[in-house]
């Protein structure tokens, strides 16, 4: 189908076609810069910490590890085994205690509650501590995320 | 488009600068593609500036961690080898500009009246750029870093009088150490910057207020010298320029991006071959050939003096050839082909 | 109007599609596990600098920016050089000034 006119000018087309190349290649310059500003994320595949630590545990007592730049709880439950949570409140964020004698994870920043299984049970936090899969393999104990 | 226009208008009156903009005109001659090194330069620092600040992220100033920083940029973040060396080849082509810069005015004698006060501040932004370019070869703290600035924190010491109590100051104590590594960073991202700023911002002034000068020949031609407009004739072709010299900058940073060496060591012993960057090395090499003593005065102090008068005289030169426009300046002309062309030789000799 | 609009926003949406295309393979790179990097010599004292370590898949993106960047400046340069000539023409004629002053003919 011929056009009786063109749709628009010579001049407008090259302007579009200087302004957009332009503006290709320095978007192609500058997204290298932003890959580089976003670094990649620091939380480990799995942590591995000796048995021996955790052993003797009593069960409902929390331990700690750590699990990347974040705290990591280990509580002993009643038939010798083992659930892991990363200590972080699902709230703003903020690291969470856990308080022995009430058997509870407490967050100070907003007085949130978590039970001992994780579950949030009263203040703020939206969900449960966040899990992560335990397993015994040898002498060391392995935490994974969950999948 | 147009109702932000007159709302920035009637607040800021940007006109008169767009206005001055729109009537500039840029002499045209065959000298004209000098023309283009000024503004290059600042290409070439704004990138600078974005890249640093980017590093800045990441890097960590300390003696403990700044060379594994560094490490950290290359090997674990996204594409960090290649901001780092970006900046590292941008510095190159900088200071390149700035020299070949410095070349054409000098050639062009465009520093005499009323240019004066324009070529004193561009001196002082070279001394800001070698510095630049000193204070940031510490940064990653590797042997080469460490050896070099030893050496270059050294030679302020052969002066008489104020030299030792310099090279103290320069190094923040008696040897190179973290507080040296401090002293340097604070130098390279804060002082220098705002030193360099801040004279650009009266190179610029004082440039569009005298407008380009027209090199002695054209003018004598007796006619009035043709000129381009500077929007949209000089700055189209500027542009093309600027894109050749990117695409320069992105290969060179592409194929040939620097390394790390291993981290400083303080109580090692110099590492073989080390050398400072090539835009020391005419300097470096005069020092090492210099005799060790002359007319029975330590060597080293008269080589550094004779560096400094050098300085002196470039910085000055527009006082010391006062001469009115109409003189040629052979001699100028002879010096400055003379300093190229021993920066060049006494460059290439330091690396056989 | 509406008809220009469309081929321009064609002809960005074409350029932004190569640029996007033009990252896939970085974008790949980044979501491998970093154990993809070639492994940095030991740094033992007086070693040899090691060069800046890149990962091979990394490579090639960067071979792709490097001709995309060549490309994009040819391209600019030869439209550049159409604007360059059409100013350099208008100055010639005087029509720039045309508005300013009264209109005098070609030459003058």
């Amino acid at each position: 189908m011929k056009l009786p006119y063109s749709l628009f000018s010579r001049r407008a087309f090259l302007n579009s076609l200087i302004g957009g190349w332009l503006a290709a290649l320095g978007a192609a310059f500058i997204s290298p810069l932003v890959k580089y500003i976003v670094p990649p994320t620091r939380e480990p595949d799995q942590v591995s910490t000796p048995l021996a630590d955790f052993e003797n545990m009593a069960p409902h007592t929390v331990k700690g590890f750590a699990w990347g730049n974040k705290p990591g709880f280990l509580k002993k439950t009643d038939d010798g085994g083992f659930i892991a949570f990363v200590g972080v409140c699902t709230h703003l964020d903020c690291n969470v205690s856990f308080v022995a004698e009430q058997r509870r994870f407490y967050c100070a920043c907003h007085e949130g509650w978590y039970d001992e299984n994780g579950l949030n049970v009263a203040g703020p936090p939206p969900a449960p501590l966040r899990r992560l899969a335990v397993s015994v393999e040898g002498d060391a104990l392995i935490i994974k995320k969950q999948a | 488009m147009n109702v932000l226009r007159a709302w920035i208008e009637d607040r800021l009156g940007l006109s008169a600068v767009t206005g001055f903009l729109a009537k500039k005109d840029v002499p045209r001659h065959k000298h004209t593609f000098l023309y283009y090194t000024g503004s290059s330069i600042l290409l070439f620092l704004v990138i600078q500036i974005v890249t640093g600040v980017l590093l800045g992220f990441y890097y960590q100033p300390t003696l403990a961690e700044a060379n594994a920083s560094v490490v950290r940029i290359m090997t674990e973040m996204p594409l960090g080898w290649l901001v780092r060396s970006v900046h590292s080849w941008s510095a190159t082509f900088m200071i390149a500009l700035v020299f070949a810069h410095l070349l054409g005015i000098a050639f062009t004698k465009a520093y005499r009246k009323p240019r004066e006060a324009t070529w004193v501040t561009g001196v002082l932004l070279l001394g800001a750029s070698l510095a630049f370019g000193f204070t940031g070869y510490l940064l990653p703290w590797d042997e080469l870093s460490l050896a070099a600035t030893k050496v270059g924190t050294d030679l302020p010491k052969a002066l008489p009088v104020v030299g030792p109590w310099l090279t103290q100051v320069m190094r923040a104590g008696g040897d190179v150490t973290g507080d040296t590594l401090s002293r340097f960073f604070i130098f390279h991202v804060s002082v220098l910057p705002l030193a360099a700023m801040a004279f650009i911002g009266v190179h610029l002034f004082l440039v569009q207020r005298h407008g380009m000068s027209v090199p002695h020949e054209e003018e004598r031609k007796g006619v009035n010298v043709p000129v381009l407009p500077f929007w949209p004739n000089f700055a189209f072709r500027e542009a093309g320029v600027w894109l050749v010299l990117l695409g320069l900058l992105t290969t060179s940073a592409v194929l040939a991006a620097p390394g790390i060496g291993p981290q400083a060591d303080l109580m090692a012993p110099a590492p073989q071959g080390i050398k400072p960057e090539w835009y020391f090395l005419f300097m470096f090499q005069t020092l090492k050939v210099f005799p060790a003593r002359v007319l029975g005065l330590n060597g080293e102090m008269f080589a550094v003096l004779i560096m400094m008068a050098g300085m002196a005289a470039l910085l000055l030169l527009p006082f010391i050839d006062n001469r009115p426009f109409e003189r040629k300046g052979k001699v100028i002309t002879a010096l400055a082909w003379t300093g190229l062309a021993y920066a060049i030789g006494m460059s290439i000799w330091s690396l056989l | 109007m509406n008809g220009r609009r469309r081929m321009i926003a064609a002809a960005g949406i074409f350029l932004l599609g190569s640029l996007v295309v033009s990252g896939v393979p970085e974008a790949r790179v980044q979501e491998t596990p970093q154990v993809a990097l070639k492994p940095a010599p030991e740094n033992t004292p007086g070693q040899e600098t090691p060069a800046a370590p890149r990962p091979p898949r990394e490579q090639m993106a960067v071979y792709v920016l490097l001709a995309w960047v060549w490309l994009s400046i040819a391209v600019l340069l030869g439209l550049l050089r159409l604007r360059v000539r059409e100013a350099d023409r208008v100055f010639r004629m005087g029509l720039d000034r045309a508005a300013e002053k009264t209109p005098r003919g070609p030459g003058y």
